[in-house]
C-alpha cells in the first residue's frame, strides 16, 4: 500500500503487511545505493503489529518506480548469490572427491 | 440417572489391580484389600497442540 | 564577411562537430580516463571496510549505505551490478552432514542478515502440531509429552507439503504418526525413544466421534486421505521418520502405557521454534591481525602467551625471534593482545565488513546448502510479491 501525495510522486511512504526486518532493510539498502534516492529509511511502527514502513524520496523519478527497480536489483543480486553458491558447493565437494575418493559425498 | 448404572473400572493404589466396581459396592481391592482406589483413564481421545 | 572571419567562422563550425562526437561517447571516454579517482584516500578507505577493534570499543562499526557519501571525493558508493557481480566470491570451507561453514565475500551485512533472518524464521520444514492421546498413564502429563513431540525434527522434505491453514488434514499436507509403548508389569523400566514413532501413511487410525443418523460406510478418522502416501512416488522409496532415533521421550515404570497419533504439519520459524530448520544460523566478520612492527624476543613470547586461541607463532630468523600472525581466523576478538601498555601501537586488530564466515547447522530436514538456497529463493519471491503489488 502506498500514502503519497497526488501532486508529488517523487516522494511517498509504503506500508507493507507481513513483512519485518528481513525485507526492510535489504531494500532500505538497495534504495540507498541508488543515486535517484536522496532518501530512504524504514520503521516499524508497533513491534506487535506485521508491519513495515517504507520512505522513499527521489531527486524527480516516481518514488514507486525507484522501489520497483530496487527489487528488481534486489532480485538480481539474489539470484547471482545463488549461482554463486552452488558452483562453489559443486567446487567443494568436486575438490573433496578427488581428496578422498572413498568418501560418501552427495552431490546435489 | 442411568436406569443401570455401568460398572466403571478402578486401579487399586498399592498392587495395580484392575478393579470393576457397580454402586453400592465395597471400596477395596479384590486382590489385596487396599482400600485406595483410582479411576483408570478413559480411552476417550484428548487433543493438545504441541507447543 | 572578410577572409579572415570565414576561415574562423569555418574553424568554429569544426570544433563544435568535434565536440557533439565527445558529446556522443565522451561519458565513456572520461570514466576511462586513468586519472579519475575512483579510489578512497586510504585512511577513508580504512574506515569504510575495517571495524577497528580499540582496546575500549570498537570504531568505524557502520557501513556506508548512501550512494553519494563519497561524491566530493569523486568516488561513487552505488550499486552497481557488475561490479558486485566481479567482487562477490563464495568458497566453502567445510560441508559435512548436516554442517556448512562457508565464507561470503563482497556483500553487504544487510543481506547477509536477510539470508540469516530467513533461515532462522522463515524457511519452512515440517513438525509436529497436534497430538491425540488415547491412553498416557506416564508420569510425563499430556501436555509435555505434546511439546516434547513438536521439538523432534523429522527427516521428510517440507516442499513436498502444502499448509494446511484452514483446509482439512488430507495427504498433502499432514504427516501422520503413532506411538504406542507399554512397559509389562515386572519388568525394568521402560525408555520411550522417537524411533517409536510409527509413521502412518494411510493417515490417523482413530475414529471420529461422528453422528450415528448418518449412514457412513467408512468410519470417519482425524484425516481424510484420498490415498496412501506411501504410494506416492517422492516417499515409497524412502519412509518418513524423526531425524534422530534416540530422542527420548519417556520413561515408563511398570503398569504404564502412551497410546497417542501425533500430526505433523507445515510451518515457519517465525511461528514456532519448532519449524526452524536450523539449529543455528550465524555469521561473524572476518578478523584481521596486523603487526604494526616488529616484535621480537621478550615481547614475541609474550604476545603468543597473551592470546587465548593461539593466533601468534614465533619464527625464527638467523638466532631472532619474530612474532607472526599465523592463524587470524581463529582469533575471537578478546582483545587480550593489545591490553596493557602500548600493545596497541604494536597490534591492531580489525574486522572486514563485507567478509562474513557463514555457519549453517542443519536439524536434518533438509541438507544445509540446500537450506541457503531456499533462503535466498525466499528473499526473491518477497521482491516479486512487492513488485507485483506495487504494479
Amino acid at each position: 500500500m502506498e500514502h503519497g501525495s497526488f501532486t508529488d510522486e517523487t516522494k511517498s511512504t509504503f506500508s507493507m503487511a507481513d513483512e519485518d526486518h528481513t525485507l526492510a532493510n535489504a531494500l532500505r539498502y538497495t534504495l540507498n545505493q541508488d543515486p535517484r534516492v536522496t532518501f530512504c529509511g524504514y520503521s516499524i511502527p508497533h513491534p506487535s503489529d506485521n508491519r513495515v514502513n517504507i520512505r522513499v524520496q527521489t531527486t524527480g523519478d516516481p518514488a514507486r518506480e525507484v522501489l520497483k527497480d530496487a527489487c528488481q536489483n534486489l532480485m538480481v543480486v539474489c539470484q547471482h548469490v545463488r549461482n554463486t553458491f552452488d558452483k562453489a558447493v559443486l567446487d567443494f565437494n568436486l575438490t573433496k572427491a578427488k581428496e578422498e575418493p572413498e568418501g560418501d559425498i552427495s552431490i546435489e | 440417572m442411568d436406569p443401570q448404572p455401568e460398572p466403571v473400572s478402578y486401579i487399586c493404589g498399592d498392587c495395580g489391580m484392575e478393579n470393576t466396581l457397580k454402586q453400592g459396592d465395597v471400596i477395596q481391592c479384590r486382590e489385596c484389600g487396599y482400600r485406595i482406589l483410582y479411576k483408570k483413564r478413559t480411552r476417550r481421545i484428548v487433543q493438545y497442540e504441541a507447543r | 564577411m572578410s577572409g579572415k572571419d570565414k576561415n574562423l567562422h569555418i574553424m568554429m563550425t569544426e570544433s563544435e562537430s568535434e565536440q557533439e562526437d565527445v558529446g556522443k561517447e565522451g561519458i565513456e571516454w572520461i570514466m576511462n580516463l586513468p586519472d579519475v579517482p575512483m579510489k578512497l584516500p586510504p585512511h577513508v578507505e580504512l574506515q569504510r571496510t575495517r571495524v577497528e577493534c580499540k582496546g575500549d570499543a570498537p570504531i568505524h562499526t557502520d557501513t556506508i549505505q548512501y550512494s553519494g557519501a563519497f561524491a566530493s571525493m569523486g568516488f561513487d558508493n552505488s550499486l552497481r551490478l557488475d561490479n558486485f557481480r566481479n567482487n562477490f566470491k563464495i568458497e566453502v570451507i567445510n560441508l559435512k552432514g548436516d554442517d556448512i561453514e562457508f565464507d561470503m565475500i563482497g556483500i553487504d551485512p544487510a543481506l547477509a542478515n536477510a539470508f540469516r533472518r530467513i533461515l532462522i524464521a522463515e524457511v519452512p520444514t515440517m513438525a509436529i502440531e497436534k497430538v491425540l492421546f488415547a491412553n498416557n498413564t506416564s508420569i510425563v502429563q499430556d501436555e509435555v509429552l505434546a511439546h516434547r513431540l513438536g521439538l523432534i525434527p523429522i527427516r521428510v522434505d517440507p516442499r513436498l507439503f502444502k499448509y494446511s491453514d484452514k483446509d482439512a488434514p488430507n495427504e498433502n499436507n499432514t504427516i501422520v504418526f503413532r506411538l504406542h509403548a507399554r512397559c509389562e508389569r515386572g519388568k525394568p523400566r521402560l525408555t520411550v525413544k522417537s524411533e517409536a514413532l510409527t509413521w502412518l501413511p494411510n493417515g490417523s487410525e482413530f475414529p471420529l466421534v461422528s453422528d450415528k443418523s448418518i449412514p457412513n460406510s467408512k468410519p470417519q478418522t482425524y484425516t481424510s486421505f484420498s490415498c496412501s502416501q506411501d504410494k506416492l512416488p517422492e516417499f515409497s522409496k524412502n519412509s518418513i521418520g524423526p531425524k534422530d532415533s534416540d530422542i527420548i521421550l519417556a520413561r515408563l515404570g511398570p503398569g504404564q502405557e502412551i497410546e497417542l497419533e501425533a500430526h505433523a504439519v507445515k510451518g515457519m520459524g517465525k511461528t514456532h521454534a519448532k519449524w526452524s530448520p536450523v539449529a543455528t544460523a550465524w555469521y561473524r566478520m572476518l578478523p584481521e591481525v596486523l603487526l604494526l612492527e616488529e616484535i621480537e624476543d621478550e615481547l614475541a613470547e609474550e604476545l603468543k602467551r597473551k592470546c587465548p586461541v593461539n593466533v601468534f607463532d614465533i619464527e625464527d630468523i638467523a638466532g631472532k625471534k619474530r612474532a607472526t600472525v599465523a592463524r587470524p581466523r581463529a582469533c575471537t576478538l578478546c582483545r587480550e593482545c593489545i591490553r596493557g601498555d602500548a600493545w596497541e601501537k604494536r597490534v591492531a586488530l580489525r574486522r572486514v565488513k563485507d567478509h562474513f564466515i557463514f555457519k549453517i547447522e542443519s536439524t536434518g530436514a533438509l541438507p544445509p546448502n540446500v537450506l541457503f538456497t531456499e533462503a535466498v529463493k525466499i528473499l526473491e519471491d518477497k521482491c516479486e510479491r512487492l513488485i507485483a503489488e506495487l504494479s
